[in-house]
């Protein structure tokens, strides 16, 4: 796949590995979107340290479209043109409470091992 | 909801405008924008790819890989097409049999019957396998005490057959086959008028008016005329309405022209019919009362017939083991089929196992050059799973290929088969192509094509690159066992043709004792006028006289049944006595077949007279009751032949106050069964009997350009005389054995169609491993060999892998039989000549399919072997 590094490049992070079904499940949040513009909610509310690459983005749109817990309507964008708007399901909503769970509970052990708080008698 | 691709291009391309439309409110200039977004998407058939790949199943994924597999196997198999084109036509030939003969079984064997309800329609035959009746019938009493005596069946019809002369219908007089019924039959049977209507109860009793019912097979014969209902025709003596015309359906146990009431048959109504309990001539049928099966009506049927017999032992005399079996009428028309359509049904199998084997072989040691190829595209990532695909596509082309022509080949195949099998069930006259034909093939190719792309081997690792392009031992061997299997089927195939041949042609050439060749034999069935009685006396005196008169005969005379062709008419053979005979003490009673003849009829046929004399026109009716036996008569009873003059008599209940002075002695002949067995016959004369109904002219030329003089002659003296089925015995003898002459003929075929792909397989597999040892025959070359030797050598090899497979065939086809045996009745074996026969046509067969890969040994040329890798 061709792939032409972004501009700045250095700061920007790589998404981690099962964290993109997440993040656009949370962005859905406020309301039905296409793809572009959560690719862009994405980026700007990262303060454009989280960029998604379009040829992951819309895999994983389909992925959740299919597995229910998005759905999908076509209707005109801002440009004019004919684009697919797509909106959280109940199905979906539940998804996103358990997967912040997960990652709240994950984010927690990692920072523990990465931050260990001082233990009394070590060094 | 699963996107198409137009909706995928659409979510794209609205991205694109959006990013597009979004840079350029940034500032940036339009076509630096476009070229930006376009740059930051990606590559835009990747990204469709892998959405697609979200919906579609990997099922379907490796269907699509398949098919563009299929796409490249085609191409390549088209760059060696003579290969492919073998490969293709041995397919075909395993396939179109299978689906063509499957087609008939399934014809013949599976499909119901059109009757209403047939599983329920039920056959009922009594026999007596003992005294060598197959089908003895029912007289009317027995079928009265049966009906009478039985409840698992609602309803019974009775069925006889009889030949009538019928005219005013369809031009001159004619004999058709008629069936005699009573008024349950239609009912019984299910069957439905497709113009007028069909006889019921209301045609019963002796004082119904004669009516009948035209079948369908008939009244297309005569041309399909909807306004024959309402006609009247002369049946026999009798008239009758046409009432109706039956739908198609099949014709069982007889297959009649027109089916009549009782009243047209005066024969029927006759005391003789309705009280004589020997006097079998009927069929019966019935319907199972609902909920009863099979079986219980069978128990119930099988009691009451034994009462009967306990109640009646005059009727089955000479201890006759009378047995009574039914059958559902579907189980019982397919019988006579079935054993030879499995035997066809696994020779099919075999050719296919047979051509299987071929594409195999040839199959690998294709993929041996391709080893490779497919190295290679292991080393640079192919899974295992991708090269067994790749394999698989290659032979599901090839399958497939394969199986669309078999199909194209199965259609004239099935007419061929069914035309076959008809001589043994009806039902295979409407067999049809259809549907199924496609699905056995496709089926067929199907498992062909997965088993094929499993025999060759795939390459292990990296390693094997470089080994590539050499042939490995456990290969060839490999090619030389599937070479073997074919050799060994094929032997198996040709023994079992050769034995059929063999029969066949000791059949052809077994002694009559007849002189067929000059003989013509006429059926003459007692016209309406004239039915016994001194008028047919008058009748047969003068038609020899004037027959003997016209220019090119010999002599005439009458007599009752044409050999073979009438086997079975007069029953079989009866227990006689002959005055002064002492049975030893336990023996059988001895039985001999009754023949009525005409003076001359000995000369006609050119059976000679052994002792004493012919008959003469004083032996008439109310003169002393004569007769003459055959030679065997006079030396199994009275080891010579001073039997002249004691008197013969059946013990038979019919015959037995006929007793006969006997005067003459011939020699023995057999009429009954196309190979002479050792039969006796007392023969009675016609116009003391005041019978007969078949006629005999020797010719002195040509016996066929006596067929118009004898007919008119005939006709000028009764006119509504039939005289019919002109034939000379040499072709009657012909024409019934020609059931087994097809029979060897389909068999011949099979085991030709496999010894031409067992050559082919040989010559294939020592081809190849003379191709891929070019440099090791350099060598031995170059060491002294001379070319002769070499040639001997890959001979010896053809010869070998035969000799392996025919040893291999020969234990096999035993072991084969000693299986079969269990599940047919009789399973011949064949006799030592076949089995030798069979094994030089394929030794040779190998040998000369050797020849041209040993010739290509024999002319390597040296330095290019040596120089080649």
């Amino acid at each position: 796949m061709a792939r032409t590094p972004p501009p700045n490049d250095d700061a920007r992070l790589e998404l981690l590995q099962g964290t993109l079904d997440m993040l656009i499940l949370r962005t859905l949040q406020w309301g039905p979107q296409h793809g572009h513009g959560i690719g862009q909610a994405i980026r700007q509310q990262s303060d454009d340290l989280l960029k998604v690459e379009t040829g992951s983005l819309y895999p994983a749109l389909h992925r959740l479209e299919k597995r229910g817990w998005l759905q999908a309507e076509w209707g005109v964008s801002e440009a004019n043109q004919r684009a697919k708007y797509y909106r959280l399901t109940a199905a979906g909503k539940a998804q996103l409470s358990r997967e912040q769970n997960r990652w709240s509970l994950l984010v927690n052990a990692i920072g523990r091992i990465m931050n260990p708080a001082p233990t009394p008698g070590e060094e | 909801m699963r996107p198409d691709d137009r909706e995928i291009d659409d979510e794209i391309r609205g991205h694109l405008a959006l990013s597009v439309k979004e840079r350029i409110e940034r500032g940036e200039d339009p076509e630096a924008a476009r070229l930006a977004a376009l740059r930051e998407f990606g590559y835009i058939p990747a990204a469709r790819e892998s959405i697609r790949r979200v919906w579609h199943s990997r099922w379907l994924d490796a269907l699509a890989a398949l098919v563009h597999d299929m796409r490249i196997g085609l191409r390549s198999l088209l760059r060696s097409p003579g290969l492919a084109i073998t490969v293709v036509v041995t397919l075909a030939l395993g396939i179109g049999a299978n689906a063509a003969i499957f087609s008939v079984v399934r014809g013949v064997l599976l499909r119901p019957l059109v009757n209403r309800d047939e599983s329920h329609l039920i056959y009922i035959r009594q026999s007596a396998p003992t005294a060598g009746r197959e089908n003895m019938t029912f007289s009317v009493p027995e079928y009265r005490d049966l009906t009478g005596r039985v409840s698992a069946i609602a309803t019974f019809s009775s069925f006889s057959t009889t030949d009538l002369t019928m005219s005013g219908l369809g031009g001159e007089p004619r004999i058709v086959k008629a069936g005699v019924v009573g008024g349950s039959f239609f009912d019984v049977m299910g069957l439905r008028p497709i113009f007028g209507r069909l006889l019921g109860p209301g045609d019963d009793g002796k004082d119904a008016a004669g009516a009948a019912v035209l079948t369908y097979r008939f009244w297309t014969a005569l041309g399909s005329d909807p306004s024959v209902v309402g006609r009247t025709v002369r049946l026999g003596a009798r008239m009758a309405t046409i009432v109706g015309v039956l739908e198609p359906s099949v014709p069982y146990p007889a297959d009649t022209e027109i089916i009549a009431n009782l009243v047209t048959s005066p024969h029927h109504l006759s005391a003789t019919m309705e009280d004589d309990r020997t006097h079998r001539m009927t069929e019966m049928f019935g319907r199972l009362t609902p909920g009863v099966t099979l079986e219980q009506a069978r128990a119930e049927l099988a009691a009451a017939h034994a009462a009967i017999v306990k109640d009646h032992p005059d009727a089955y005399p000479g201890g006759m083991n009378a047995q009574i079996t039914v059958r559902l009428l579907r189980d019982q028309i397919a019988s006579p089929a079935r054993t030879i359509l499995i035997v066809l049904l696994a020779a099919a199998a075999v050719v296919f196992v047979i051509a299987c084997s071929n594409v195999a072989n040839l199959i690998l040691a294709r993929s041996m050059r391709r080893e490779g190829e497919l190295a290679v595209r292991a080393a640079l990532g192919a899974s295992r799973g991708a090269l067994r695909r790749t394999l698989l596509a290659e032979s599901l082309v090839l399958c497939g290929a394969g199986a669309a022509l078999g199909v194209l080949l199965a259609r004239p195949f099935i007419a061929a088969v069914a035309r076959y099998a008809a001589r043994f069930s009806v039902r295979a006259l409407d067999v049809t192509v259809d549907a199924s034909v496609l699905w056995v093939g496709a089926g067929l190719a199907l498992a062909a094509a997965v088993l094929l792309a499993y025999v060759p081997r795939l390459p292990e690792g990296i390693g094997v690159i470089i080994a590539a392009g050499r042939v490995t031992a456990t290969t060839t061997r490999r090619l030389r066992i599937f070479a073997m299997a074919q050799i060994a089927l094929s032997f198996v195939l040709l023994a079992g043709a050769g034995m059929l041949l063999a029969t066949l042609v000791s059949q052809q050439h077994a002694a009559t004792g007849y002189d067929t060749r000059q003989v013509i034999a006429f059926d003459i069935p007692p016209a309406a006028a004239g039915v016994g009685g001194a008028k047919a006396v008058d009748f047969f005196k003068e038609t020899m006289r004037r027959v003997t008169e016209l220019p090119g005969v010999e002599a005439a005379a009458i007599g009752s049944i044409v050999p073979w062709r009438d086997a079975g008419l007069l029953g079989g053979p009866m227990p006689f006595t002959v005055e002064g005979y002492q049975p030893v003490n336990g023996e059988e009673s001895p039985r001999a077949y009754m023949r009525l003849v005409s003076p001359k009829f000995f000369t006609v046929v050119g059976v000679q007279l052994r002792a004493g004399r012919d008959f003469s026109d004083e032996d008439r009716a109310g003169s002393d009751a004569v007769g003459i036996v055959s030679e065997s008569v006079a030396r199994r009873l009275f080891s010579d032949t001073d039997i002249l003059h004691r008197r013969v008599r059946f013990t038979d209940p019919y015959l037995r106050k006929l007793s006969m002075r006997i005067v003459g002695v011939v020699a023995d002949v057999d009429d009954e069964h196309v190979v002479p067995q050792a039969v006796m016959t007392v023969y009675i004369p016609v116009l003391q009997m005041q019978y007969g109904n078949r006629l005999f002219v020797r010719a002195a030329g040509d016996p066929y350009a006596l067929v118009p003089g004898v007919t008119r002659v005939v006709r000028a003296i009764a006119p509504d005389q039939p005289v019919e089925r002109a034939a000379t015995l040499a072709d009657v003898r012909a024409e019934v054995l020609s059931p087994e002459r097809v029979n060897a003929f389909v068999f011949s075929g099979f085991a030709g169609v496999a010894l031409m792909i067992a050559a082919v397989g040989v010559a294939g597999v020592l081809a190849f491993s003379v191709s891929a040892r070019t440099r090791e025959f350099g060598v031995r070359m170059a060491v002294g060999s001379s070319p002769a030797r070499l040639l001997g050598r890959v001979l010896s090899e053809g010869v070998a892998i035969a000799a392996f497979g025919i040893a291999a065939g020969a234990a096999g086809g035993y072991g084969l039989a000693r299986i079969a045996a269990v599940v047919f009745d009789q399973v011949e074996m064949p006799g030592a000549f076949p089995v030798i026969a069979a094994a030089a046509v394929l030794a040779a067969a190998a040998a000369l399919a050797s020849l041209m890969p040993a010739a290509r040994a024999a002319r390597v040329d040296v330095i290019q072997a040596l120089r080649s890798e």
